[in-house]
């Protein structure tokens, strides 16, 4: 093994990763020994689905593609400019990532629709928007719930490096723009990749949205087959198993092992100013947050409001599903940085080859679809002698969660440690001898935004986590997800709505006061 | 790390979170009956408090979820199972666990309380509610007269773009599954491949057609007949009304919804009492009033405008194929060019 600055790492972390990689194979082996006992056939399967793997990969490449976009850019306004309500923005727009799918989806048609307020508003001026359907919308929609995987990162990692490089470059003569390009964004790269490979791998592994906007893709096949035609079921999630892995790799690739001068300090960020590009920009975000968040939330406010008035909505059943939601998520987020970091450790400072590819394992982990995970920990919780304990308990529900979401704390614990040099690590060993003082007050302050980050996008995915959620939960404890799921299964709009807008509020609160208030705080210290 | 502290805060919470919660759960046989429940709590729950108040017997928080998530479930925990009854929306999901050998026999006393056309030949599970195949459409677009009396008017051009199906739902599937053993494969498939040439509109599920079909996007659509009771219940303007076809035609089948015993349960006493409370009149009459579907068992008739229960008409229909026969139907409707 390829040791670098000739250090070992410490025995307990090896230990560690070999523990999480076991774990995040798991959802893998499990489809793969289903499809060989089954008698599943990969090729023939393939052969069959090559147009939904086609519509696959074209959703997921657009899907990325537009929310990098739309993340990097509302992170730069947001961080780094004079955009006024920037502070307010910062949390509003995070806010698009916590709905789940199915029902922001169906928000969004709803608005959209005939009687719908966006319709009813378009009315006005003539225009009759046509149903939703299709890849179009689909890429549209989709990219609305996910460039928050992007923003996150990104807008952590601009918190994290010093604008002195950017004025630094404009005294040197470039433009604002030369600036960004040339300076800033090598700085953001990492982020940017990492962010747009977690887009991907939700997008190849989202359901329900495209279910209900009617694109055809390899997760409708899994799932139209899970009781009819297991084999090709299970052989389908294979290939989406692959098709994530492929993707992992190539962006691997694509980042290289190059790293950019990512040089980290304490600094009071400057903010740039908009001059009058203000009135442009906010017009931008505003179109975000309209079609993101106003949008849907409009939907779920008409379907909310006709309940209250017609005394068909129970606030009080709302109020355990709350508490569980916000320890559920707030623990899983915990949990999940905790574990992932020693992990991002090992792959950023010692460079091991062999950590490297666990962490491509974690991130892969991200496509597999919930259902899959579930019941490979179903099933391994079942079959594994001294430890059917832990099925139906509240540790393996958590397991489940850092499976499904650690690709997310992954990125952003890379980027944690990245943002502590080596040269300051090594004066203050000769400064300092505790490694937790060190910890505490030399690389905690500087980690910590990106930790946040990605703590912040597991707390999120938590919250409106569904499948997993529904088989492993320990019986009677439900969370807002479930109770959303259970309204809308039934068709009590008014209580989805109620339902949404609390999953909404919550997620808004958390995220402010555990990540956003937290990040902010190191920029003040 | 912060994080940390602030979950501290919260933990009390969730451990009385999980003392409310209540996952009582005893090892001798006579404990809490668990349930595992494709139908929804508000579908279920007030049977199951009824039932724990009449007879003593305790039942314990079910698990909800999508009856086909469930049944994977249940096939996935094998002999682990805590479960001992299964409550399913769709007569597939049971289908699919009696094909895997983990269900076990009913009693012949609570099978004879419904009609022989719902229940399963091999007794492994019983009907209890019924969901009857309608036309919804659009009072704005839609005249009376022009209604059709069978699915298979709906090739016609008259119809061209204006009908919703939901081919990748399981009671689609389940609708093209009897239809099959009804009229046969051939007939079938022509009729898949008139509804694709005629520019059939398809939807995730039932609950979109009807909300679809409520603004106007659509002007009918093939569903499940309580979907727009409820619609109406949500929205008052709601202008979806049910048309039901000529009730001998493949259109107007009647669903069921089925309970079923895991053959793993160690607490079988209570499990068939609770399955029989579910065909007794108080959870008929429930099922009837409450959630609008069909009674299957006691006398006991269907309210609001739902038609008389058509199933003694079309009475020569085996549910007990369903399970084993979804395969093929996913493969008829994919080859129709409709996303199974």
């Amino acid at each position: 093994m390829a040791v670098s600055h000739g250090r070992v790492p410490p025995r307990w972390m090896f230990g560690h990763a070999i523990v999480l990689a076991a774990a995040f194979l798991l959802p893998g082996l499990f489809v793969l020994i289903r499809t060989v006992g089954l008698g599943g056939d990969l090729v023939e399967t393939l052969g069959d689905s090559l147009g939904p793997l086609g519509r696959t990969i074209l959703l997921s490449t657009t899907v990325s593609v537009s929310a990098v976009v739309v993340g990097t850019g509302l992170a730069w306004l947001l961080v780094r400019t004079d955009l006024p309500g920037r502070r307010v923005l910062r949390v509003l727009v995070v806010l698009p990532l916590v709905l789940p799918s199915f029902v922001g989806a169906a928000a969004f048609l709803a608005a959209v629709a005939p009687g719908g307020p966006v319709h009813s508003v378009l009315g006005v001026i003539g225009v009759v928007p046509p149903r939703l359907s299709g890849l179009l919308p689909s890429w549209q929609i989709l990219t609305l719930f996910t460039y928050p995987y992007v923003f996150l990162p990104v807008a952590a990692r601009l918190l994290a490096i010093p604008p002195s490089l950017e004025e630094s470059a404009r005294l040197l003569g470039r433009t604002g723009r030369q600036a960004f390009f040339e300076v800033t964004l090598p700085q953001l790269r990492s982020a940017i990749l990492s962010g747009g490979l977690l887009v991907f791998l939700y997008t190849v592994s989202e359901f329900g949205a495209v279910q209900l906007l009617r694109y055809d893709t390899l997760t409708r096949v899994i799932y139209s087959s899970r009781l009819s035609d297991r084999p090709t079921s299970f052989a389908s999630a294979s290939i989406l198993i692959l098709l994530a892995v492929i993707v992992v790799l190539v962006e691997r690739n694509v980042r290289g092992s190059a790293r950019v001068n990512e040089r980290s300090e304490r600094f009071t960020p400057a903010s740039q100013p908009l001059g009058r590009w203000r009135a442009a920009a906010f017009g931008a975000v505003g179109v975000v947050i309209l079609f993101g968040v106003a949008v849907p939330v409009s939907s779920l406010t008409v379907w909310a409001w006709r309940g209250i008035v017609g005394g068909r909505v129970n606030f009080s059943r709302l109020v355990m599903p709350a508490i569980n939601t916000a320890f559920v998520g707030t623990l899983t987020a915990a949990v999940a940085v905790a574990v992932i970091v020693p992990l991002a450790v090992l792959v950023v400072r010692y460079r091991l080859r062999s950590s490297s590819a666990i962490s491509a394992v974690v991130i892969a982990g991200f496509a597999v679809p919930g259902l899959v995970i579930a019941l490979s920990l179903v099933s391994f919780a079942v079959n594994t002698p001294g430890v059917g304990w832990i099925y139906q308990t509240l540790p393996l529900l958590i397991v489940a969660y850092v499976i499904h979401f650690g690709a997310q704390a992954m990125g952003a614990a890379e980027d944690a440690v990245r943002a502590v040099p080596d040269k300051l690590r090594e004066s203050s060993q000769l400064l300092e001898s505790s490694a937790l003082v060190r910890a505490r007050r030399v690389d905690a302050p500087l980690m910590r935004p990106s930790l946040l980050s990605g703590g912040g996008l597991v707390l999120l995915s938590t919250i409106k986590e569904l499948p997993a959620t529904l088989l492993l939960a320990p019986i009677g404890f439900r969370t807002l997800a479930t109770e959303v799921w259970g309204s809308y299964e039934d068709g009590r709009f008014a209580q989805v709505g109620v339902g949404g807008l609390v999953l909404i509020s919550l997620s808004a609160v958390l995220t402010w006061f555990l990540v956003l208030k937290r990040s902010e705080a190191v920029v003040a210290a | 790390m912060q994080l940390r502290k602030a979950s501290a805060l919260l933990i009390p919470m969730a451990l009385l979170a999980a003392a409310c919660g209540g996952d009582a759960e005893t090892a001798d046989g006579g404990g809490p009956v668990v349930v595992y429940s494709g139908r929804s709590e508000e579908l279920i729950q007030p049977i199951l408090d009824d039932f724990e108040a009449e007879t003593g017997i305790e039942v314990s928080a079910p698990r909800y979820g999508g009856s086909d998530e469930l049944a994977l479930l249940l096939d996935e925990e094998g002999g682990s199972t805590p479960a001992d009854v299964f409550i399913s929306q769709s007569p597939g999901a049971v289908g699919f666990l009696e094909e895997q050998g983990v269900l076990a026999e009913l009693p012949d006393n609570v099978l004879a309380l419904v009609d022989e056309a719902v229940r399963d030949d091999d007794k492994r599970w019983v009907g209890i509610s019924g969901r009857q195949r309608v036309l919804v459409y659009n009072t704005d677009q839609v005249e009376p007269t022009e209604l059709p009396s069978s699915i298979f008017d709906l090739t016609d051009p008259q119809w061209k773009g204006r009908i919703g199906i939901a081919p990748g739902n399981g009671s689609f599937q389940d609708f093209v599954s009897l239809m099959r053993t009804q009229v046969g494969d051939d007939v079938v498939a022509e009729w898949l491949d008139g509804l694709v040439a005629n520019d059939v509109q398809t939807y995730a599920k039932n609950s979109a057609i009807v909300a679809a079909v409520g603004r106007g996007e659509v002007d009918a659509g093939l569903v499940n007949h309580y979907y727009n009771y409820r619609a109406i219940d949500e929205d008052p303007n709601h202008k979806g009304l049910n048309h039901q076809l000529a009730v001998d035609d493949p259109g107007s089948v009647l669903i069921v919804t089925g309970a079923a015993i895991l053959s793993e349960s160690d607490n079988k006493t209570n499990a068939e009492k609770l399955v029989e409370y579910l065909l007794g009149e108080s959870a008929q009459r429930y099922f009837a009033d409450e959630t609008f579907e069909y009674p299957l068992a006691n006398g006991v008739e269907p309210s609001r405008d739902i038609p008389a229960a058509p199933f003694a008409e079309v009475g020569t229909v085996d549910f007990g194929d369903l399970g084993d026969s979804l395969a093929s139907t996913r493969e008829l409707i994919e080859s129709a060019g409709l996303e199974g």
